[in-house]
């Protein structure tokens, strides 16, 4: 631990080249808890007066009894290199000239799938990210999507193989076969990388590659850990190598004949390769020796590595001494702090190619330059990434990144929600921030205010905002953009008092709920009834918890859970369906079609979005979707929330005065594609196509009271002509058990409609992975029931993955659909029954 | 029997001896208060015609037709219009919908502002094609009516405007939503008209305009009542000039003018005034 008073820690934050915001992030149970422990129990900040009191990353009591972590904690750590490794840092935005200290900021993140929002909110504030894969199971679902939200925000990644422990004692694998174990994580990781980043772009070449250094190995469990760079230093003087050469020497198709003192890239009957030989074998040796007590042998071997023990570790042995061993050998502090100083970029490296991700408004202003810039005298831009609770209850300190000018206790500053537009006063509010705080793990310290590039907290801006937002002191500022999750909440619960009385308290504890986590929504439905939603049952289950005990403080009834569906269509409108004004003088003439397979999904990564040049968009939608030229570069808008999977087409030829009702028509779009016709549930993968409108001659009969209203009901009946569907979410699952358990795993999944397209062995362990889709909706109590029927050994990580047509037409008695349509319509407080379409579409 | 009353242009007494006759003897009196309003109030219209009106607002004429019609095979219903029933051109769908029902109906007509506009001494003949200005919004800002008066204006006609009146209007954040919420009632002024008329000439600054901010125009209200006024100025005086409480019509005069027309505008002019 390092102790800093607060004015020391000011210090560092003005030199913002030597500071290193950065996240852990993994799989669940992959260690990423356990390794920052040995971060911060070796460079951990603390400030002076708090030194000695409780454990630094004391947290909550629920995390501790489930061995998991579920909300994110930042910690700052304090750390020097030495002159000898300072040579590895080239770019000299990556270090003030004569500083050796680094101040690194990280977030430790939860793994488990339904807590990825926490992660999204944590990638946002850092530049770089330790990905943490357990070298035994490899790379798991959840580390592919963390993975890939860290490079969509060009977040650059290193990577870290822990419980090598494990693969030595448990799987006794042999050197070679670890070595391709290696091998292949580290290109399952970079086949992931590469898919999402191009190396011709802004951040270059991200892959992570041990012969660099930016891939360590290790096992944070027994706190030891090393680069090939720490070998490499070992072996140089012995082989007058320079280092860095024989870095690369000692990693992929390299091999060393002991006899002939040769170097060869092929493998020949008495050549080794470097890798197994120099860095697998001492540690295999030691891990033998010591395992199987041979204390002579470790005695002797000892010495040659230049270990030293301490008198009282000498009497240990088995497991006990082996830690001891390969902690004082290896220490993981070191070879991890080394290489997120050298390997992961500065805020001022980070900022230039983040800027364009970052900002919405244009690239050149004020606040763009001075984020590019990371320049602590241009106006404040800081982004508000996530609320954390404080000890008083109900108020929440607000957490995120200055990314330009700096933040000061006392000033006043705009505080802009993620609604607000440049120009229009929604959404903004104009206030002094009260403090500006540090926020060292669960202690908070007053700062007097915090230049660009640094992680800090805020005090009185929770009012203002209710999740996310930015901060500024640019009058024309536009908003940093919003993060993009990658779940959706997909699975809700309604709540209700036990005590009809505290229903005032329900509803502030919902709004703190809100506010404490990024991505739980609460919905007030038309009927009364308080809705959360969640990613997930684990996360709701977490979520409800906290409302009832430190949230609302009241006991709350809550109903089974239900998922959210989306509605679609089949087929074309079998008619052009036409509406009428209420004035009966202005006419629609529209149909309803689905979407071609994969363009609602390329419209909910972005890849076709509203903000596209319509040119280039209309080019792509020809090219992969066979999308008529013309057609395609008149897409008015996308809906729901003008960003959604529906798009609305402008098919007219010469109407006059149609662009005078275009904002009415996507009024009425946007409030159809939102609340379907069949429940009131969002609508995806349709596209609309205006084909005529007729106008009164007159505007004052053409305004949104006509229209809008009018709009609506024409795509209700272009939805119900189209042979209407129901789509439900499907989660894919990784399970991952011995080989007995596999056919019991079947069995649960056949019960709950769920399909498995993949089977394998994991490569070098008994396990076996099976990939599975599983609808949403027979996911409660998947977890439980998986365990019961595998005798406890199968354990699932779900995550949503797409939607999906539930086979069956809703608007038919007795079928699945026609079900869930009316338990939806009746929980909403909506007619029961089935929609008219003679109340929606009208005759010439 | 369904009756389609014009009220003519305000005071209760403007109705015909022929529609008062109809109303006193009909079953259900409805009063249409949206397309235009009364300046006496309804309350003076129950008492003149000695019997209950049911006030019709935009929902009940538009939605509720049904409701309006339903028995007036049978029974006597009256639908009252301010002016003349199809000067507002929403009313041709009830007749539309009565032939449907087979309904037997007749229509009683009456003054509007159409023809009562010629008070200010302006030919009717030469008047084109009449406008309405809609209340602007923030993001809904047609301005296809200048066009309009821009052509009638180089066809060397007049344009009469007819300005918006916001009775009952549900707001556009309650349009998407199933409670509706509606805006205070307001009148569109002569004032306001010109400012918005204003702004588009700027708008169009880039464009080669025939009307501009000298154009003279005629400002009127409350036509047909005791407190009329008229006044004569260009469009630039005419957005500072208040012309009182509502109804308010504005006039774009034409390129030219008959000398009968210019003499008798001489008595409207600011100046003079």
């Amino acid at each position: 631990m390092v102790n800093f008073t607060v004015d020391e820690i000011r210090v560092m934050m003005d030199k913002k080249k030597n500071i290193r915001n950065m996240s852990v992030i993994a799989h669940v149970d992959h260690g990423k808890s356990t390794l920052t422990d040995s971060l911060v129990s070796k460079a951990g900040i603390i400030a002076g007066a708090k030194a000695g009191e409780t454990r630094f990353t004391d947290t909550r009591k629920d995390e501790q009894e489930r061995c998991i972590t579920i909300k994110s904690t930042a910690i700052s750590m304090y750390f020097e290199l030495e002159d000898k490794d300072l040579v590895f840092i080239t770019n000299p935005d990556q270090r003030e000239k004569d500083e050796k200290g680094f101040l690194i900021n990280l977030i430790d993140s939860p793994g488990h799938v339904d807590f990825s929002s926490e992660v999204t909110a944590a990638l946002r504030v850092t530049d770089g990210a330790l990905v943490v894969v357990d070298c035994v199971s490899g790379v798991c679902v959840q580390t592919e999507t963390v993975l890939r939200q860290a490079i969509a925000e060009r977040i650059k990644p290193i990577l870290f193989m822990n419980k090598m422990d494990r693969a030595l004692l448990e799987l006794q694998l042999d050197a070679e076969e670890l070595y391709q174990t290696f091998q292949r994580i580290v290109e399952n990781v970079n086949v992931i990388i590469a898919t999402y980043n191009d190396d011709s772009g802004p951040m270059g070449e991200v892959r992570v590659d041990p012969s660099k250094g930016s891939v360590g190995f290790g096992s944070g469990l027994h706190g030891w850990a090393f680069t090939l760079k720490q070998f490499a230093e070992m072996y140089a003087e012995k082989f007058k190598i320079d280092v860095v050469k024989l870095m690369n020497r000692l990693w992929g198709e390299s091999f060393f004949n002991a006899k002939t003192k040769k170097w060869a890239k092929q493998k020949d009957d008495d050549n080794k390769r470097s890798f197994c030989m120099y860095i697998l074998d001492p540690i295999y040796k030691i891990f033998n020796s010591v395992m199987n007590y041979k204390k002579e042998e470790y005695e002797a071997l000892l010495p040659k590595l230049g270990i030293i023990l301490k008198h009282e570790d000498k009497d240990k042995d088995g497991k006990q001494l082996l830690k001891v061993i390969m902690r004082t050998w290896l220490p993981a502090g070191e070879a991890l702090l080394q290489m997120i100083a050298i390997h992961l970029p500065s805020p001022v490296v980070a900022q230039k190619y983040r800027m364009e991700m970052l900002y919405e408004g244009p690239l050149d202003d004020e606040a763009a330059l001075g984020i590019k810039n990371c320049d602590a005298t241009a106006p404040l831009m800081m982004y508000i990434s996530k609320m954390v609770p404080t000890s008083d209850k109900g108020r929440f300190y607000a957490f995120g990144r200055v990314f330009s000018g700096k933040v000061a206790t006392g000033m006043k500053a705009r505080i802009m929600g993620p609604n607000y537009t440049p120009g229009k006063k929604e959404d903004l509010y104009e206030k002094a921030i009260q403090r500006t705080i540090l926020m060292m793990g669960r202690y908070v310290e007053a700062i007097e205010d915090v230049p660009s590039g640094n992680i800090c907290g805020l005090v009185g801006v929770d009012q203002f905002l209710v999740k996310t937002g930015t901060i500024s002191t640019f009058k024309d500022a536009h908003n940093l953009k919003v993060m993009k999750f990658s779940v959706s909440p997909v699975v809700r619960v309604a709540v209700e008092p036990k005590n009809p009385a505290d229903l005032p308290k329900l509803v502030e504890g919902l709004k703190r709920l809100t506010k404490s986590d990024p991505m739980v929504q609460c919905i007030i439905e038309e009927s009364g009834e308080h809705i959360i939603a969640g990613a997930g049952e684990l996360h709701l289950e977490i979520c409800l918890k906290d409302l009832e005990e430190d949230h609302a403080c009241i006991p709350i009834k809550k109903s089974d859970p239900v998922v959210s569906y989306r509605e679609t269509v089949s087929e074309e409108s079998d008619q052009t369906c036409l509406s009428k004004s209420p004035n009966k003088h202005n006419r629609l003439f529209m149909r309803a079609q689905p979407m071609p397979d994969g363009l609602a999904e390329d419209i909910d990564e972005g890849k076709v979005n509203p903000r596209d040049d319509f040119k280039v968009r209309a080019r792509y939608l020809t090219e992969k979707y066979d999308y008529d030229i013309t057609e395609a570069r008149k897409i008015w808008c996308f809906g729901p929330d003008g960003t959604g999977p529906n798009i609305l087409v402008d098919c007219t030829k010469g109407v006059q005065y149609l662009n005078e009702i275009k904002d009415s028509v996507v009024a009425g779009f946007q409030w159809a594609t939102k609340e379907g016709v069949l429940s009131e549930e969002n609508l995806r993968g349709v596209r609309f196509n205006i084909y005529d409108v007729t106008l009164h001659a007159d505007a004052i009969h053409r305004g949104g009271g006509q229209i809008i209203p009018t709009t609506r009901r024409c795509l209700y009946a272009c939805l119900l002509t189209a042979s209407p569907r129901l789509m439900e979410p499907i989660y894919k699952c990784e399970i991952m058990c011995p080989e007995v358990a596999v056919g019991g795993i079947y069995g649960v999944l056949n019960r709950r409609r769920g399909h498995v397209f993949e089977e394998a062995q994991v490569a070098g362990t008994p396990m076996f992975i099976v990939k599975a889709y599983l609808p949403v909706n027979e996911s409660f109590g998947f977890t439980a029931d998986l365990r019961s029927n595998t005798g406890g050994q199968a354990f699932p990580q779900s995550v949503f993955d797409h939607w999906q047509i539930l086979p069956g037409n809703p608007m038919e008695a007795g079928t699945r659909p026609y079900g869930i349509v009316q338990d939806t319509r009746k929980r909403k407080g909506l007619k029961e029954g089935l929609p008219d379409l003679m109340q929606y579409l009208d005759k010439l | 029997m369904f009756y389609l009353i014009g009220l003519g242009l305000g005071d209760p007494k403007d109705i015909t001896v022929k529609g008062l006759e109809i109303v006193k003897k009909c079953d259900r009196v409805y009063l249409e208060a949206y397309t235009s309003i009364l300046t006496c109030g309804a309350e003076e219209l129950e008492k003149f015609y000695d019997r209950k009106l049911i006030i019709a607002d935009r929902d009940l004429v538009e939605q509720g037709a049904d409701d309006i019609l339903a028995d007036s095979g049978e029974k006597d219903v009256a639908l009252l219009v301010v002016g003349d029933p199809f000067g507002a051109t929403t009313h041709t769908d009830l007749i539309l919908r009565a032939k449907e029902k087979g309904i037997k109906f007749q229509v009683v007509h009456n003054t509007s502002i159409l023809n009562a506009v010629g008070c200010c001494g302006l030919q009717l003949y030469s008047f084109g094609e009449t406008v309405s200005i809609p209340y602007w919004t923030e993001t809904w800002q047609p301005d296809s009516f200048f066009d309009k008066i821009a052509n009638n204006y180089k066809n060397q006609l007049h344009t009469l405007c007819l300005l918006d009146i916001k009775v009952k209007e549900p707001t556009l954040e309650s349009l998407t939503r199933k409670k509706r919420e509606y805006m205070p009632p307001k009148f569109m002024t002569v004032s306001e008209a010109a400012k918005q008329l204003l702004q588009i000439v700027e708008n169009k600054k880039s464009e080669e305009l025939i009307i501009g901010e000298k154009v003279m125009c005629i400002g009127l209200a409350r036509v047909g009542s005791e407190t009329q006024q008229i006044i004569t100025c260009n469009l630039r005086e005419m957005s500072e000039v208040d012309l009182g409480g509502p109804l308010h019509s504005l006039i774009v005069v034409g390129p030219t003018l008959h000398p009968l027309e210019v003499e008798y505008l001489q008595q409207f002019s600011l100046k003079k005034s």
